[in-house]
């Protein structure tokens, strides 16, 4: 290989040149762009291989269980980094959304060997890990010997690092000293506003600043565009319809899920705080929410703004980031802008939904797979899909710096650097880790339906609720 | 069988002993091949009388039939026997009478008749968790062609799955746009078979043609509806892909039937005893009215052969 | 014969054309989304005027689907190919065991037979859920996890309680008096089974064999527990459309109108057997 090119790849790669740069100085050296993308890949390797034996478990093969994803296509672009990197071979069995955390369940509780690790949600790893499903990585992470030295786990923001790690206590804080990491971030989303620019300027107005504000602008969105109403989140029967824009919110004033005191959990939804947050919520459901809100999930959040059927939406900023692009009516038209909710709040407190990857515990070669997980959570790798695949939102610090990201970024997509960088300190999951966590949180959404479809008031339905969830934690010898 | 005399006595002897022998024959394979999934159905009776949820393993334990009892004082539990029995209820019934209807309409043997009753199975042939997907879209109050049609006839605020009060009627609508084909397909094969010669007496002797529906067509087409029903029926109390794609049991607990209760307490809450608990209760149930069925059933059929 | 009144005649088409509007309008609308893109799909009002297109077709075929966030890989018709084996092999050796099980309950009474067939339903009965999980454990140590084989085996709880139930029902309007005669012209009990009953019940066959692999191909539950990616049928495969950047409604359309064509020409072919109900002469009356 030449010497002068393998210097401008090393730079590359070191963050030392620009993307454009770059290809400016291989176009004069005469390469093509498919070689320029291999010697990326062969420098790639070269920067993670300093002094370390990534070759150890050559001929092994792994198996993933992967969900249908951008995050798993920007991985599968970039495998035969790893594989050549390693000599490590990688299979994978892919499936949908839809029923992809059916499989996990199954293919878990049946004690199966056959996938070495697997995408999953911090949440998940709740049941996953007291379960004995999956491996504590900080066996790994905190091991010189398995672990690459310049894989830099600090870099992976704080707020992700904490909250996909718990100490398997019913209540216990996430991110505690005996907390054990479940899952490495992956790929995060937190909840801010996504707007269509064209319908804010068409009625005048500014993106909301703080709840009352929104469900005023929603209400002006909804009556002045004549058609499109004014915002869009989830609402059907499930517990993804608790932690987007409706938790960050409630969080944002302080208020939280259930109290803790001497291990003992109670159920914290009927304070005085909360109960004003919620009157808010369904009223703004009722003014200025799709029609038929209880049918909503993530789909249909974000078709709708993508469609043109909504002014906003308070959800995954990356929701937002999908309907910009594509073949959508609206791509293009869409701005994003954080959101915090208490006017009294210093900055918005987004609850997020982590990517991130597990070891499973029935895995026969472990240390060959976190192999594959320090790869997959790598600067490295994080990079290559930012810049190049949609692996948004990166979860390393490091790649939210890197100019070529943040320059295709912003050129695209307005205001979505700033909602991002202003609430990323405040980005953690605000949930209490609990067993009950999918059940109670169901039950949650199940009583928010009960108040926007007026069958329950607000202040009674959350005080039978809360007892209600005080007897299923009694029950579980939980409360 | 081109054999002398002198085997025909021992020939007689031994089909006597394989006439005894030859039905077992007959239906055992069929039985085995089932027999193994008797197995797991029995581990699945050993977890509902555990404590036995899969991220709290220390609570583990034998409770015998406390997951039972608790259902009794759990008003959540009897709003789910409710909504099963009336969705079951509810589908069977317009899905009979609809099946019954379109059979007659068909009845006659033309080419015209034969291709609708096969384009008719189209909905049938649609797996019910795709069909589903595509009932929401048609029901999306923006971009649903139903709901646009609803709102030019006066209903601008049709809300279709989401609304409280019309959530039943929706997944109802779409459950019998599935499954009707099915009871028309079996009703118009045995309205088919029914033999010509008491129609052509009624005829003759100028009798009422309800009459003739009442005392002859559906008392000679009873064991086909009873067999189209029972398996509607077992089907319907256990709906799940319809229900849990429109509207994951919601809104509220409007329409959190069995299958879908179960399928959450497993996959998401994973309270492997109580979900199994709740099954068993669900298969007792699918058990008893099978029961009934088939005992009827066994009695037409006597009757019928007892006539002929 | 024919002695209805023109007004009669009237009301029954009437009925019929209303019968074919409810059930066939959403097919017809499918048909109409499949040749669309996503953007013409959503629009509001929905709209019957659109440039038609076949990219949702093509991306099936080649397996490249496009999306908002890029080009996902896709095996479609490997889906398809899984749910024809699946549903044709669960089929034939449902109707291999079931139709002389079917025939004896219904030509012998026998000690037990009634509990046996029984039985039988009861698998139908019990809720898929129940024993999937058990199951899942027990196909682990058997080495069946991840096979066709297993699959076929537990598809035999949709199939085989169907067929047997339906195909009995035929049995039993067949009069025994032409099997008799057959067998005293000194045929054997096989060759009577072989060469009478099955022919004179076969439209009964052939609508308990349609709709048994009706059945096995709508259901996604068991091989999605039980088998990994590449054995997944259609129902699992057309989910894969249901994408973290939108629901692509024009595909999974497509993929419905590829999903029923083969049931569809199965039925048309067995259309004869299907709505003819049983020939005239072997009733008894």
């Amino acid at each position: 290989m030449y010497d002068k090119e393998k210097g401008l790849f090393e730079a590359f790669v070191a963050g030392k040149m620009s993307r454009r740069e770059l290809l400016r100085a291989t176009g004069k050296l005469g390469l093509s762009a498919s070689a320029a993308g291999m010697l990326i890949s062969s420098a790639q390797t070269k920067a993670m291989a300093a002094d370390f034996d990534w070759m150890k478990y050559k001929g092994t093969k792994l198996k993933l269980l992967l969900n249908k994803h951008p995050y798993a296509d920007a991985m599968i672009a970039n495998i035969e980094t790893f594989k050549s990197m390693t000599g490590i071979d990688v299979a994978w069995d892919i499936f949908p959304e839809d029923v992809y955390f059916d499989k996990v369940t199954a293919a878990l509780s049946s004690g199966s060997g056959e996938y070495d690790a697997f995408m999953t949600g911090a949440y998940m790893t709740w049941t996953y890990g007291p379960a004995g499903w999956i491996d504590d990585l900080n066996e790994y992470i905190k091991d010189p010997a398995k672990t690459n030295p310049t894989y830099n786990w600090e870099d992976v923001l704080p707020g992700l690092r904490a909250s996909t790690s718990w100490n398997g206590v019913p209540g216990g804080e996430l991110g505690s000293a005996d907390a054990k990491q479940w899952c490495t971030p992956w790929g995060y989303e937190l909840n801010n506003i996504s707007y269509n620019k064209v319908m804010f300027d068409k009625v005048g107005v500014q993106p909301p600043k703080n709840i009352d504000e929104m469900v005023a602008t929603a209400a002006k969105l909804t009556k002045d565009l004549g058609g499109p109403y004014g915002i869009g989140v989830r609402g059907s029967r499930s517990w993804a319809s608790i932690h987007p824009g409706f938790l960050s919110g409630y969080a944002n004033f302080g208020e939280k899920d259930f109290s803790v005191t001497d291990g003992k959990l109670k159920a914290a939804m009927n304070s005085a705080g909360s109960k004003d947050f919620h009157k808010k919520w369904v009223q703004m459901i009722q003014e200025s929410g799709p029609k038929d809100w209880a049918n909503y999930t993530w789909y249909q959040v974000g078709t709708d703004l993508g469609a043109g059927a909504s002014a906003m939406i308070f959800d995954a900023d990356i929701l937002g980031y999908f309907m910009n692009g594509g073949d959508n009516k609206e791509k293009g038209n869409l701005g994003y802008a954080p959101f915090a909710a208490n006017p009294a709040a210093a900055a918005p407190t987004p609850n997020v939904w982590i990517w991130s990857l597990a070891m499973a515990s029935a895995g026969k070669q472990k240390d060959a797979t976190w192999y594959f997980l320090q790869w997959a959570t790598s600067v490295e790798h994080d990079l290559f899909g930012a810049r190049k695949m949609d692996f948004v939102n990166p979860v390393r610090a490091s790649v939210w710096k890197d100019e070529e990201f943040r320059a295709r970024i912003d050129k695209s997509y307005t205001g979505y650097l700033h909602q991002h960088d202003v609430s990323a300190p405040g980005a953690k999951i605000y949930f209490t880790a609990q067993p009950l966590f999918f059940d109670l949180t169901t039950l949650w959404s199940e009583n928010l339906q009960k108040m926007v479809a007026k069958e329950i008031p607000v202040d009674e339905g959350l005080d039978k609720m809360a007892a209600e969830m005080d007897q299923k934690l009694v029950e579980a010898g939980l409360g | 069988m081109a054999t002398g005399t002198a085997k025909t006595a021992p020939a007689v002897k031994q089909s006597r002993l394989a006439r005894k022998a030859l039905p077992y024959l007959l239906s055992l394979p069929a039985l085995l091949m089932c027999i193994g999934i008797l197995i797991p159905f029995f581990t699945a009776v050993y977890y509902s009388l555990l404590r036995y949820r899969l991220n709290l393993p220390a609570m583990k334990g034998f409770i015998w039939f406390q997951n039972y009892i608790n259902f009794f004082s759990d008003p959540k539990f009897w709003n789910t026997l409710k909504i099963s029995l009336v969705y079951a209820g509810l589908t069977v019934i317009v899905e009979l009478v609809l099946g019954l209807m379109i059979a007659l309409l068909l009845q006659r043997r033309t080419r015209f008749n034969n291709f609708v009753s096969i384009l008719l199975l189209l909905p049938l042939m649609t797996a019910p968790a795709l069909a589903a997907l595509m009932w929401k879209l048609m029901t999306n109050p923006n971009f649903g062609i139903l709901s646009y049609l609803v709102s030019l006839l006066g209903f601008p605020d049709m809300k279709w799955g989401s609304d409280p009060a019309t959530a039943l009627f929706t997944v109802t609508l779409v459950d019998v746009w599935v499954y009707t084909p099915f009871m028309m397909i079996l009703l118009l094969a045995g309205l088919r078979s029914l033999p010509p010669a008491p129609f052509e007496a009624a005829a003759l002797d100028g009798v009422p043609r309800s009459f003739v529906f009442f005392r002859i067509t559906l008392p000679m087409l009873m064991p086909y509806i009873l067999t189209a029903t029972l398996f509607r029926l077992l089907d319907s109390i256990q709906q799940f892909d319809i229900i849990y794609a429109m509207t994951q049991g919601g809104p509220g607990d409007k329409l959190l039937v069995f299958q879908v209760q179960a399928y959450l307490d497993f996959f998401q809450a994973t309270n492997v005893g109580r979900s199994a608990a709740l099954m068993i209760i669900l298969w007792a149930i699918t058990y008893a009215l099978s029961n009934v069925f088939i005992k009827q059933w066994l009695k037409l059929r006597e009757r019928a052969h007892g006539v002929a | 014969m024919d002695h209805t009144s023109p007004l009669e005649k009237l009301i029954r088409a009437a009925l019929l054309a209303i019968v074919i509007i409810f059930f066939m309008f959403p097919i017809a609308w499918i048909v109409l989304m499949s040749f669309q893109t996503n953007e013409s799909i959503l629009r509001i009002p929905p709209s019957l005027i659109f440039t038609p297109t076949i990219e949702n077709y093509v991306a099936l075929i080649t397996g490249e689907m496009r999306t908002a966030a890029g080009s996902l890989k896709l095996d479609f018709m490997r889906n398809l190919w899984n749910s024809v084996l699946l549903s044709s092999a669960s089929v034939a050796v449902s109707l291999l065991l079931g139709v002389p099980a079917a025939y004896a309950f219904a030509r012998f009474k026998f000690r037990l037979g009634e509990d046996i067939a029984f039985t039988l339903l009861s698998f139908r009965f019990a809720p898929p859920l129940l024993v999937l999980l058990p199951l899942s454990l027990y196909f682990k140590t058997l080495g069946l996890t991840n096979t066709y084989i297993g699959l076929i085996w537990v598809y035999q709880l949709i199939c085989l309680p169907l067929i047997l139930w339906i195909v009995r029902g035929y049995f039993e309007d067949l009069s025994p008096d032409i099997e008799h005669a057959h067998r005293i012209a000194g045929y054997n009990w096989f060759q009577t089974f072989w060469k009478i009953a099955i022919p004179l019940a076969l439209p009964g066959i052939a609508a308990a064999g349609l709709l048994a692999f009706i059945f096995a191909w709508n259901n996604f539950v068991f091989a999605l527990v039980l088998a990994s990616a590449d054995k997944q049928p259609v129902t699992v495969g057309a989910l894969a459309f249901v994408t973290a950047s939108g629901i692509q409604y024009g595909q999974i359309a497509a993929a419905i109108i590829f999903s029923i064509i083969p049931t569809f020409v199965l039925a048309m072919f067995a259309q004869r057997y299907l709505v003819e109900g049983l020939s005239l002469g072997a009733v008894k009356g």
